[in-house]
């Protein structure tokens, strides 16, 4: 019988919050000169008191609904104890026995099935700060000495920890991109692994062949999406390999080589640390009593998975259009308010996926730097509707209002386009191109052979069709006549 | 003008009226600190510049017309676990030797704000552990009652000072009677308040759940004007409650007729110094006598449990504080050739061996198999004493007990017997484990001029009540005088 992996992650999201989890300094540390960002409190100077950011608990039961997870009221802090240099208190002050919020599960698609990946629990706790290694790579070894910056220290961050509910690399990083997707919409979190304000740990295991749970290794230092599912990959062959041969996996840490390709262990389950955790007297336990939760609950958006479904039923796209419409709010505000324009919903999620995608690629920007209002390429989907515009004399038009960042009306205008109609110059330019690929006729009524006017007429006749009847029929027959001789 | 001599109220209410000025008083103060301080060794560090400083600002107020506050050029001085900007703070370790703050507590903030004036810091055992005083860096401090006995600990600087007519008012930090057992052994008055009634913002911790600040007088009238000026919630200390404190100089005043008082009994007083037991009986009668109704009671749990408890809770928790010693930012720092290493040349230089002592045993309380067995029954038991003092005081409206089961201990005693040291926390400790209100109250002296003296518990946040009680008993035994360190010997009357 084959094995199968059960996988289970670990993702520690850093709150967004304006100060960190237990004094006023910054949260905005990121390229701060080291250890400018730090204060007595989060450098444990002797005497100091820790005082709970009361924005970090809200944004953590905000992600614990959001996640279906049950708030506890009255949950404490935890002393985590562990000599090291990024930990100036020597114990990081965490959850351990009364998390915040447990029980939850969030749903992910992944393989082409819907599955529900449950939720064990959400804490908070505070980051470390950061050791920097003088060496050419930056790690520990062969550094003579090593630096220490805490401004990172006491950052918030909430741990949320799943079941061993997922079965594949893609499973796992359809997990991850979900509750990075749900961070980003209740505002919680930045959710980016790049600059680490989503970190996860991965555990996995092979079952055995009776189904009971196999060996657990846990695998640290996966820094993007990509590493984690080659980490994954690369950790199940290996597992596998290992049982194959007949050998037993040992519980432990392995620590990712991006470079390499490679886990590597890094301590075993022997050698496990004992935190000597007990209750933080320095902090009431905290208060989320249900009229607390009722409030947040009441403030909560509408969930990225309300909207996909609402998007596909109430402006009859199809899944596929509505998931890339919903990923990000901020797109799918756009979408909403291009609708709410008037501009039938089909036409304006297509716009959206095609053109508005093409350009914020073209320009590498977010659709929150777009310079098109959403009201305004909501006016121009009604004019190609009305058929004011063609498709292209729309898209040339789109093309001007980003690049000379003007309003539709004023981008028409330096089109040529005027009162929704094509004319002057930008007739002229059709009627070039349907002379080029009309040229035998060009030329059968050049040389006089035209009797009857025919051709004239089936040029003009190609020539609103083009322009799909937002030409003047007699200026076109004016123009074409004229540019004939 | 003797002003060593005046309280601390008396000496406000002269620089108010213009009698005398703060910088007098300063001056006469930091003058017996340098004669006769000598002889005792309870002021550490004095910081005679920002002092004089302080006093004449406050004399400067006092001019303009200003009001300089309710402790108005009060000379007063605080044990030196109390962060105080720009002037050393050393918790009388070699690990701190060096170490030099760059802010003020709250309770000493609050102090100078109302117009009392920093002279210095005080002895005590190195980082509040200890009942003796004899393991400062500085070397022990001298009873100012018998130089041969010991002034109790931890904050027995503080006490000694106090008794010694250095000063009015002295602070100390209370974490199993730290406050109260000198106060007792020194023959002075001295309170821990409520858990919760004063900021610990800038106190060097030494139990997160059991620390609390607490002022030490001659009177309980100074007493109460100190609580009126150091009780207030801190936006820098969340456990320190936010309720609305009454006035407790005015409660103080309020005597206790019709209340219910009971007095300890079901303890071993066989083994106890039989002056003590006097005191308690003595303290009883002053009680009755101005028409409170006395009644016995028992405390089994606690009286069985606290010891152990409380060692339980307050090392397993001084472990985890004092972790932060690592001589990496602060403190002191020995190198080595690994990060482990480091930690363990510096920590192990740093601390003494009672420090050392005491985080062992409290890293081993708090480890996997010693917790479950040790630290959480400590907890639940710590519920249970809470939970039996809360029945208690449903019924009364105050106890008496003893502070300490001794007078005040011979010099080397701990050396010679510590566990008999460590068993002299027993009822002192149950206040600090049940958060309660407890003050040591000086009832006299014994034919060989040892204070004698009690100790009054009240409910949780009564503290107000306990001071009025305090200030019934004393107005019948006496404010205790200053010791006589001018003869060595201390006082002999």
């Amino acid at each position: 019988m084959k094995r199968e992996s059960v996988i289970g992650l670990e993702i520690h999201l850093q709150l967004k919050t304006k100060t960190k989890l237990f004094c006023s300094c910054s949260s905005d540390y990121i390229g701060a000169t080291p250890n400018t960002n730090v204060c007595p409190v989060c450098l444990a100077v002797p005497g100091t008191l820790p005082i709970l950011n009361d924005h970090a608990v809200e944004l953590g039961v905000k992600i614990g609904l959001g996640l279906h997870c049950s708030i506890c009221d009255n949950t404490r802090f935890h002393r985590k104890h562990y000599f090291y240099a990024d930990l100036p208190k020597a114990y990081q002050i965490t959850q351990y026995e009364h998390p915040i919020a447990v029980g939850g599960y969030v749903d992910i698609f992944a393989d082409g099935k819907e599955k529900r990946i449950r939720i064990h629990h959400l804490h908070l706790e505070e980051d470390a700060g950061k050791l920097v290694h003088p060496t050419a790579d930056g790690r520990l070894t062969g550094a003579s000495y090593s630096l220490v910056d805490y401004n990172r220290g006491g950052m918030p961050l909430s741990e949320i920890v799943s079941e061993p509910d997922m079965n594949s690399a893609e499973e796992a990083i359809a997990y991850i991109t979900q509750i990075r997707q749900l961070a980003r919409y209740l505002e919680v979190s930045d959710g980016e692994m790049e600059s680490g304000s989503l970190r996860v740990d991965v555990n996995v295991s092979l079952s055995n062949p009776d189904g009971s749970l196999g060996t657990r290794v846990e695998i640290k230092n996966v820094n993007s999406l990509r590493s984690i599912e080659r980490a994954l990959e690369y950790e199940i062959a290996r597992q596998n390999k290992v049982l194959d041969e007949g050998g037993h996996l040992v519980q432990e840490t392995r620590l990712w080589d991006d470079v390499a390709g490679v886990t590597r262990s890094m301590r075993s389950k022997e050698g496990e640390r004992d935190y000597r955790y007990y209750v933080e007297m320095d902090l009431a336990p905290i208060s989320a009593g249900p009229e607390y939760v009722r409030k947040i609950r009441e403030s909560l958006p509408e969930m990225p998975w309300e909207k996909l479904e609402r998007f596909t039923r109430e402006y009859s796209i199809s899944r596929e259009e509505s998931l890339q419409l919903t990923e990000q709010k901020e797109t799918a505000d756009y979408f909403e308010a291009c609708v709410s324009e008037g501009a039938p919903a089909a036409k304006c999620a297509n716009w959206m996926r095609m053109e508005v995608q093409r350009i914020l690629r073209d320009l590498s920007i977010g659709i929150n730097d777009f310079p098109v209002p959403p009201a305004e390429l909501g006016k121009l989907i009604i004019k190609v509707e009305k058929r004011e515009l063609s498709n292209t004399q729309a898209k040339d038009v789109l093309a001007v209002m980003v690049e000379k960042k003007v309003s539709l009306k004023e981008a028409v205008r330096l089109c040529g386009i005027s009162d929704g109609r094509i004319t002057g110059p930008a007739l002229e330019e059709v009627i070039r191109k349907i002379f080029a690929s009309e040229q035998e006729a060009v030329e059968t009524i050049k040389s006089g052979n035209d009797k009857k006017g025919a051709k004239v007429k089936f040029l003009q006749g190609l020539v609103m069709r083009e322009t799909r009847g937002s030409a003047d029929p007699a200026e076109v027959a004016s123009l074409v006549n004229c540019m004939l001789n | 003008m003797e002003f060593h001599k005046l309280s601390a109220l008396e000496i406000a209410e002269g620089v108010k009226k213009g009698s005398w000025t703060a910088s007098e008083v300063l001056s006469a103060h930091l003058e017996r600190i340098k004669i006769f301080d000598g002889q005792i060794n309870s002021v550490v560090t004095l910081s005679e510049e920002s002092a004089h400083r302080d006093a004449k600002e406050t004399d400067k107020a006092v001019a303009e017309g200003k009001d300089p506050g309710p402790l108005a050029g009060v000379p007063f001085l605080v044990k030196d676990n109390f962060c105080t900007d720009g002037i050393r703070t050393t918790c009388c370790s070699k690990m701190l030797s060096d170490w030099i703050p760059d802010y003020d507590a709250t309770a000493v903030k609050r102090m100078k704000d109302a117009g009392a004036v920093l002279m210095g810091k005080t002895n005590m055992d190195e980082f509040a552990m200890g009942s003796t005083t004899e393991s400062s860096i500085f070397g022990p401090t001298l009873n100012p009652r018998d130089f041969n006995r010991v002034p109790g600990g931890s904050s027995g600087g503080s006490a000694a000072a106090v008794a010694a007519g250095f000063c009015p008012i002295a602070l100390g930090s209370d974490t199993g009677g730290s406050v109260r057992q000198p106060s007792a052994f020194c023959g002075v008055q001295g309170m821990k308040p409520s858990y919760g009634q004063i900021s610990r913002y800038g106190i060097v911790a030494y139990a997160s759940s059991l620390d609390q600040v607490g002022p030490i007088t001659r009177n309980t009238g100074d007493m109460a004007a100190a609580m009126d000026v150091l009780a207030g919630p801190d936006p820098n200390d969340t456990t320190c409650d936010a309720y609305e404190r009454p006035s407790f100089s005015q409660a103080a005043a309020e005597g206790i007729k019709g209340k219910k008082i009971a007095v300890l009994t079901g303890y071993d007083a066989e083994s106890m110094d039989r002056p003590l037991i006097e005191a308690i009986e003595k303290a009883a009668g002053y009680c009755r006598s101005a028409g409170a109704e006395i009644v016995e009671a028992e405390l089994p749990i606690t009286m069985k449990h606290a010891v152990a408890c409380y060692y339980m809770v307050a090392l397993g928790d001084a472990s985890s504080k004092l972790a932060c010693f690592d001589g990496m930012r602060y403190g002191h720092h020995a190198d080595g050739r690994s990060l482990v290493e480091m930690y363990k040349r510096s920590r192990n230089q740093g601390f003494g061996k009672e420090v050392r002592k005491r985080i062992l045993i409290g890293t081993c309380i708090l480890t996997r198999g010693y917790y479950e067995n040790y630290y959480v029954p400590a907890t639940k038991v710590r519920q249970m004493i809470a939970d039996e003092y809360a029945e208690l005081f449903k019924g009364v409206d105050a106890l008496i007990c003893p502070i300490s089961p001794a007078l005040p201990y011979k010099k080397g005693l701990v050396e010679e017997d510590p566990v008999r040291i460590y068993l002299g926390d027993a009822f002192s400790s149950i206040a600090n484990l049940a958060g309660l209100p407890s003050i040591s109250l000086n009832v006299g002296f014994t034919e060989e001029g040892l204070p004698t003296n009690v100790q009054l518990m009240g409910p949780r946040f009564g503290d107000a009540g306990l001071l009025g009680l305090a200030h019934v008993i004393e107005n019948k035994a006496g404010s205790p005088p200053i010791a006589d360190i001018e003869k060595k010997g201390g006082c002999r009357e």
